[in-house]
C-alpha cells in the first residue's frame, strides 16, 4: 500500500515531467511500430503476392521464340526445374503525355479465368471485389506511374507498335497490383489490357514484319525443385536448353523483390536510425528528469528514510513511477501505429504500386518494445543510483531548498553593463553547464541527424541528379545518341553553340550474352568513370566489370572468367571488378571499347556521346534545339529516369516527417527541462524581479541560455555530420546497391538544420519562461 | 509625526489570500502615509501582516481592494514593466534572508541592479558598486559568491544592492531576522547611517532593539495599524550611546506595554 500510496503522491508531483516521457515513448513507439510494420509486411507481402500471382523462382523475359510451348516443355524438363508457366506479352515503348519510356512496356491479357492480378479502387484506398472487365481501348497500370508520369486515370498512353503510324493509343481505365514490376524503381513496367486489343497489336506486328517495333514475347515463370541452387538453375539451364538465344533478361525471384522493396528496405532503415537518434534523445530528457525529480525530492526522501524506506524501496517507487508514463506511452505509440501505418501505407501505394497490409507484426513489435523497456528499465536503476547517497541528515540540513550548482573559482564570464542579458545567460551555462547538457546532447543527436538526412537530400539534389549518378554506369549532363545523316560533330558544334563542354567520353549500350545469358552491356571509353564498388575498373581489353546483381544471379566474384558473347564472335573476360549501375535492374556489365571491340561490330550509331556541360541549366534548351532540328536522327537524353520522382518525393516526405519530429521533440524536451530549471531558480527570478527585470527580459535571458546550448550541440551537430555522413550513408547505401555517396552540400543547406534546431529551442524555452510571468516577488516574503 | 512630505501612501488597502473556497483576510482597511526620507519602523506580533503590508505598499505584491499612491500617483494599478521601473529607479529591497543570486559575486549582485537601471555608464555603476561595497564593509569580499561569505557580509552586500541606483525609499523587511546580534547591530548601524544621508527606509521588526533606530514606529496587530509613535531622530551620542538607546528602548517599549504586545 505504501508503494502505491507514493507512487501516486509521486506521479502527481511530477506529471510535468512524466507527461513529457509518455509523450516521448508515443512518439517512438509510433515511428518504430510503423516503420517495423510498413518494412515487415513490405517484404512478406511482396514474396506472398509473387507466389500467389505465379511468379517463379526465375523468371525469364524471352522474345521471338518460334516454339514458346516447346521452349517451355525443354526447360521444365530438367531435373532440376518443377514446372514452368508461361505468360504471354508484347513489349512496346510508350509515351505518356509527350514523356518517353526508358523501357519498354509489356501489354498482358488476362484469361477469364486467371486471377493473377488485384485491382485498385480509382482512388487507391483498397481492392475493387471483382476483377473487373477490361474493354477495347482500356488500359490498367501500376500505380506507381502516377509518381513516374503524373498519370491519372483518364489519361492516355502510346504504344509504338509499328513504323510510320503504328502507333495504339489506351485510356487508362484503373490501377492494378504488380507485386513483380510495379514499384517506381522498376522501370519496366507491365500493362493490362483486353485481349482483343492485344491481339490486335499481334496482328499490327506480324503484318508490319521489319517495320514492326513491338515484339512477341513472353515471361517464363521457372520454379525450382530447390530454390537454395537458384543460380545453379539458371546456368543449367543456358547450358542445356535454347533459351539464352531468346532471352532479353532473367532474374531470380531475389534480386526482383530486392528492387521491389530497394526504396522501403532504405527508407526503413533510415526512419529507424532515426527512432534510434529519438530514443536516445529520449533516454537524454528521461536522464535530465531523473536527475532534477530527485534533486528537488531530497528532503522527501531524507524523510522518508528516517521512517524506514530503504534506498531500494525509493529507487523501485521511482522506477514504478516512470515506468508508468514509459509503458503506458508506447502502449499508446502501438496502437496509434496502426492508423498510421494505414495512412503511409496508402500515401506510398503511388511510390511502391503495392497497398502494403497495415497489421502489425506483433512480434516484432514485442521484441523492439522488451529490448526498449530493458533498456529504459537498466538506465532508470542507473540513474536513480543516487538516491542511495541521500542521508536523512542531508535532507534536513537542506530544508527542501534547491540548490543550484555553486559557480566554483573559476568564472567563465564577467557580468557587465554591455550585453548583460546575453552575459547573464552565459553566466547561468557556465555555473549550471549539468543543467543544460541534455539539451546541448539533444541538439547535437537531432542535428547531426537531420543533417545527414539533409546531406543526402542535397545529394540527391532537386532533379535526382546524385541518385542519377549512381545508378548510371558513369556520370553525366547530356548524352547525344545521333543516327542517319546527322554526324556527332554536327550535334556537338550545337551543344558548344550553348555552352562549353567541359569533358566528354563514349557510352554503347549492346547486348551481349554472358554465360549464355543476355545482359546489357555498357561499353565505355573511359573505363575508369565507372562507379566501382569492388576490385578495380576494367582497364585492359580482357577484363570486364559486373554489378552486384550480375555477380549474384551468376554466382561470380572478382577474379572469376566469364565467356561473353557479342554480334562478332566471343572472348572469355576476367571480372576485375562490381560496379554500380542500377539499369535494366541492374542486369548490365561494363566494358572498355577494346574489349567490346574484339566481340563486337562498331557502328557510328552505336555509341551515344556524354557531354558534361559548363552551364548544365541549358541541358533542356539544347535537348529542344536538338530534337527540333534533327528529329528521329538524333536522341538525347538527360541525366534522368522516371522513377526518381518516387525517390525524391518520398525524401521529401522523409524531410517533412524528421522536421516534424524534431519539432515534437525539441518542444517536448525544452519544456521538461526549462520547467525543472525554472522551478529550481524561482528565488532567483523572484530576486531579480524585485531589483527591476521584467518577465519579458528575464524569458530572453532563459531562452538566451537554450539558443547556447543549442548553438554549442548544433556545431558539434554540423561537424559530426560532416565527417561521418558519408561513411555512414555509403554503408547504408551498400546496401541498397549505390555505392558512390559524396555529399557536397552548399552552407545555407549545412547551417539550415543547425538554425531550425536553435530556433526551436529559443522559440519554445521561451514560450516554457512564461510561467516566469507568474512568479511573484513574494517568494521572497521571510514572513 | 514627521513634517516630511508623503512620498508613499495606502489608502484602505485590503489584502486577502484565497485558500480553497475559504478567503483569508490578512489586511484591513490599512490607511498608512511614508514621508520622504523619513525611517519608519512597522512593528507587530508574528502574522499582523506587516510584512504584507511591506509588500503591498512596495508594489511586490498585488492589493485586493484600495489604492497605493507614490507621490501622488496610483501605482497599484501598474503594469509589470511599469512596476519594473519604479523598483530601479524609487525602490530598493532588503529582505530577511539575503536573497542574493547565487551565481554573481557580491559585486556582480549589487552592479546587475545599477546595469540595470541603465542611466548610468558601467564604468559608474561599477564605482558606485565599488564604493558601496566598501562602506558596507565587504569590500574584501566583493569578488567571492553568496555561498562563500558569512550571512552579515551576504546581507551588507544586499543593502548596497537595495541602494545603488539612490532610491527614495527602501523597504527592509526583517533585515536581522537571520543574523546573530553583533551582525544585527552593524547592518542596522549601515541602514542609520544611510538614513542619515537622507535615505528614507521602511523596515519591518518585531524586534525592540531594531525599532530604536527609526523615527517613527507603527504598530499592527490583525492587519491593522493600532497605534503610532514618533521618536525622533536617533542621535549619535559619544561615549554616551548606551544610556541613550535604553532611554529610547524603554520609550518604545512602554509604548508597546500600553498597546499589550
Amino acid at each position: 500500500m505504501e508503494y502505491f500510496t507514493l507512487w501516486r503522491a509521486g506521479t502527481r508531483r511530477h506529471k510535468g515531467s512524466l507527461a513529457g516521457v509518455f509523450l516521448l515513448m508515443l512518439f517512438i513507439n509510433l515511428a518504430l511500430g510503423t516503420v517495423l510494420t510498413l518494412w515487415n509486411n513490405s517484404g512478406s507481402y511482396i514474396r506472398s503476392e509473387m507466389r500467389r500471382a505465379g511468379f517463379g523462382d526465375l523468371t525469364a523475359w524471352v522474345h521471338d521464340v518460334p516454339e514458346q510451348v516447346r521452349l517451355a516443355d525443354e526447360i521444365a524438363g530438367l531435373d532440376e526445374v518443377e514446372r514452368v508457366d508461361s505468360q504471354r506479352v508484347i513489349y512496346a515503348d510508350y509515351t505518356i503525355k509527350e514523356q518517353e519510356s526508358d523501357s519498354q512496356g509489356q501489354l498482358i491479357h488476362l484469361a477469364a479465368e486467371e486471377d493473377r492480378y488485384r485491382f485498385f479502387l480509382d482512388d487507391l484506398s483498397g481492392y475493387q471485389e471483382k476483377k473487373p472487365e477490361i474493354a477495347p481501348g482500356e488500359i490498367y497500370v501500376s500505380p506507381s506511374m502516377v509518381s513516374m508520369f503524373g498519370l491519372q486515370i483518364g489519361d492516355e498512353i502510346n504504344f509504338a507498335v509499328a513504323r510510320s503510324g503504328g502507333n495504339f493509343s489506351f485510356q487508362v481505365k484503373g490501377f492494378y497490383e504488380d507485386p513483380f514490376m510495379g514499384s517506381s524503381m522498376i522501370g519496366m513496367k507491365g500493362f493490362l489490357v483486353c485481349e482483343a486489343d492485344w491481339k490486335e497489336i499481334q496482328r499490327m506486328i506480324q503484318e508490319r514484319g521489319k517495320n514492326a517495333l513491338a515484339r512477341e514475347g513472353a515471361m517464363l515463370h521457372i520454379f525450382s525443385d530447390d530454390r537454395e541452387s537458384v543460380s545453379d538453375l539458371n546456368r543449367m539451364m543456358n547450358e542445356n536448353t535454347a533459351l539464352s538465344q531468346y532471352t532479353e533478361f532473367i532474374h531470380s525471384e531475389d534480386a526482383i523483390a530486392g528492387f521491389m522493396l530497394i526504396l522501403q528496405n532504405a527508407f526503413s532503415g533510415l526512419l529507424i536510425a532515426f527512432v534510434f537518434v529519438l530514443l536516445f534523445v529520449a533516454m537524454v530528457a528521461l536522464g535530465h528528469s531523473l536527475s532534477s525529480g530527485i534533486e528537488a525530492d531530497t528532503v522527501n526522501m531524507g524523510i522518508l528514510k528516517t521512517v524506514g524506506f530503504t534506498t531500494g524501496k525509493l529507487r523501485q517507487i521511482q522506477l514504478m513511477q516512470y515506468l508508468t508514463a514509459i509503458v503506458s506511452g508506447m502502449l499508446a505509440g502501438f496502437v496509434l501505429s496502426v492508423p498510421v501505418s494505414r495512412i503511409a501505407s496508402e500515401k506510398m501505394i503511388t511510390t511502391t504500386g503495392i497497398h502494403v497490409p497495415a497489421g502489425l507484426p506483433f512480434e516484432w513489435i514485442l521484441l523492439s518494445d522488451l529490448a526498449v523497456l530493458l533498456l529504459l528499465i537498466l538506465f532508470i536503476f542507473m540513474k536513480t543510483e543516487r538516491i542511495r547517497h541521500i542521508t536523512p541528515m542531508m535532507a534536513i540540513r537542506r530544508d527542501g531548498q534547491v540548490q543550484l550548482p555553486f559557480p566554483g573559482k573559476k568564472v567563465l564570464c564577467g557580468i557587465k553593463k554591455n550585453a548583460l542579458y546575453f552575459r547573464l545567460a552565459r553566466r547561468q551555462l557556465a555555473t549550471a553547464k549539468r543543467l543544460y547538457i541534455s539539451t546541448c546532447v539533444v541538439a547535437v543527436l537531432l542535428v547531426f541527424f537531420v543533417s545527414l538526412v539533409g546531406r543526402m537530400d542535397s545529394w540527391l539534389g532537386r532533379d535526382g541528379k546524385g541518385m542519377m549518378d549512381a545508378f548510371n554506369p558513369a556520370d553525366h549532363d547530356i548524352g547525344v545518341q545521333v543516327f542517319g545523316e546527322l554526324t556527332a560533330g554536327e550535334a556537338e558544334e550545337l551543344v558548344s553553340s550553348y555552352t562549353g563542354i567541359t569533358d566528354s567520353y563514349l557510352l554503347a549500350m549492346p547486348n551481349v550474352s554472358v554465360n549464355g545469358t543476355s545482359y546489357t552491356a555498357n561499353v565505355i571509353s573511359e573505363p575508369k568513370r565507372f562507379h566501382m564498388m569492388q576490385g578495380k575498373t576494367c582497364q585492359s581489353e580482357d577484363e570486364i566489370v559486373v554489378t552486384e546483381f550480375v555477380a549474384k544471379d551468376m554466382d561470380v566474384k572478382v577474379g572469376d572468367r566469364l565467356m561473353v558473347q557479342g554480334d562478332k564472335g566471343r572472348e572469355e573476360y576476367t571480372v576485375s571488378g562490381i560496379y554500380q549501375c542500377a539499369n535494366d535492374m541492374g542486369a548490365n556489365i561494363g566494358m572498355s571499347r577494346e574489349g567490346y571491340l574484339k566481340i563486337g561490330q562498331d557502328n557510328p550509331h552505336l555509341w551515344c556521346y556524354h557531354y558534361f556541360l559548363a552551364d548544365n541549366s541549358v541541358k533542356e534548351e539544347i535537348t529542344e534545339t536538338l530534337e527540333t532540328a534533327y528529329g528521329g536522327d538524333v536522341h538525347v537524353h538527360e541525366n534522368s529516369w522516371p522513377g526518381l520522382y518516387g525517390i525524391i518525393s518520398a525524401m521529401q516526405v522523409l524531410v517533412v516527417f524528421m522536421y516534424g519530429m524534431v519539432f515534437v521533440f525539441t518542444l517536448i524536451v525544452t519544456v521538461m527541462t526549462g520547467s525543472k530549471i525554472l522551478a529550481a531558480e524561482t528565488k532567483d527570478l523572484g530576486i531579480y524581479k524585485a531589483i527591476g527585470f521584467t518577465s519579458t527580459k528575464l524569458r530572453f535571458t532563459f531562452a538566451m541560455r537554450f539558443c547556447l546550448t543549442a548553438v554549442a550541440g548544433s556545431v558539434i551537430g554540423i561537424f559530426l555530420a560532416a565527417v561521418c555522413t558519408d561513411s555512414l550513408v555509403s554503408a547504408v547505401m551498400k546496401l541498397a546497391g549505390i555505392s558512390n555517396f559524396a555529399s557536397h552540400p552548399g552552407l545555407g543547406e549545412m547551417l539550415f538544420p543547425a538554425g531550425v534546431v536553435i530556433l526551436l529551442f529559443m522559440g519554445f524555452s521561451y514560450l516554457t519562461a512564461g510561467r516566469i510571468k507568474r512568479v511573484a516577488v513574494t517568494v521572497l516574503m521571510g514572513e | 509625526m514627521s513634517t516630511g512630505n508623503v512620498l508613499l501612501q495606502g489608502r484602505h488597502i485590503c489584502k486577502s489570500y484565497q485558500q480553497g473556497n475559504k478567503s483569508n483576510s490578512v489586511l484591513h482597511d490599512v490607511n498608512i502615509e511614508i514621508y520622504d526620507c523619513d525611517f519608519t519602523v512597522i512593528m507587530g506580533s508574528s502574522g499582523a501582516g506587516k510584512s504584507t503590508l511591506l509588500y503591498c505598499l512596495s508594489g511586490m505584491d498585488s492589493i485586493s481592494d484600495g489604492k497605493v499612491l507614490y507621490q501622488g500617483e496610483e501605482i497599484s494599478g501598474y503594469r509589470e514593466k511599469q512596476m519594473a521601473a519604479l523598483r530601479i529607479k524609487e525602490f530598493g529591497f532588503v529582505f530577511q534572508q539575503t536573497h542574493l543570486v547565487s551565481n554573481l559575486t557580491l559585486f556582480e549582485n549589487v552592479a546587475v541592479a545599477g546595469y540595470a537601471g541603465g542611466e548610468r555608464t558601467a564604468k559608474e555603476v561599477q564605482g558606485r558598486a565599488e564604493e558601496l561595497l566598501t562602506r558596507m564593509c565587504v569590500g574584501d569580499a566583493a569578488m567571492r559568491f553568496p555561498s562563500q561569505v558569512s550571512g552579515g557580509e551576504a546581507q551588507r552586500a544586499a543593502i548596497a544592492r537595495a541602494v545603488i541606483n539612490h532610491p527614495s525609499l527602501v523597504f527592509a523587511d526583517e533585515p536581522t531576522g537571520a543574523l546573530n546580534k553583533s551582525n544585527s547591530e552593524e547592518v542596522l548601524g549601515l541602514l542609520l547611517g544611510l538614513h542619515q544621508d537622507g535615505q528614507g527606509i521602511v523596515m519591518v521588526t518585531h524586534d525592540v532593539r531594531a525599532a530604536l533606530y527609526g523615527t517613527r514606529i507603527l504598530y499592527m496587530e490583525d492587519g491593522k495599524i493600532l497605534d503610532e509613535l514618533a521618536i525622533g531622530e536617533y542621535e549619535e551620542k559619544d561615549g554616551k550611546e548606551t544610556s541613550y538607546q535604553k532611554a529610547r528602548e524603554k520609550k518604545i517599549t512602554e509604548w508597546l506595554s500600553a498597546l499589550h504586545w
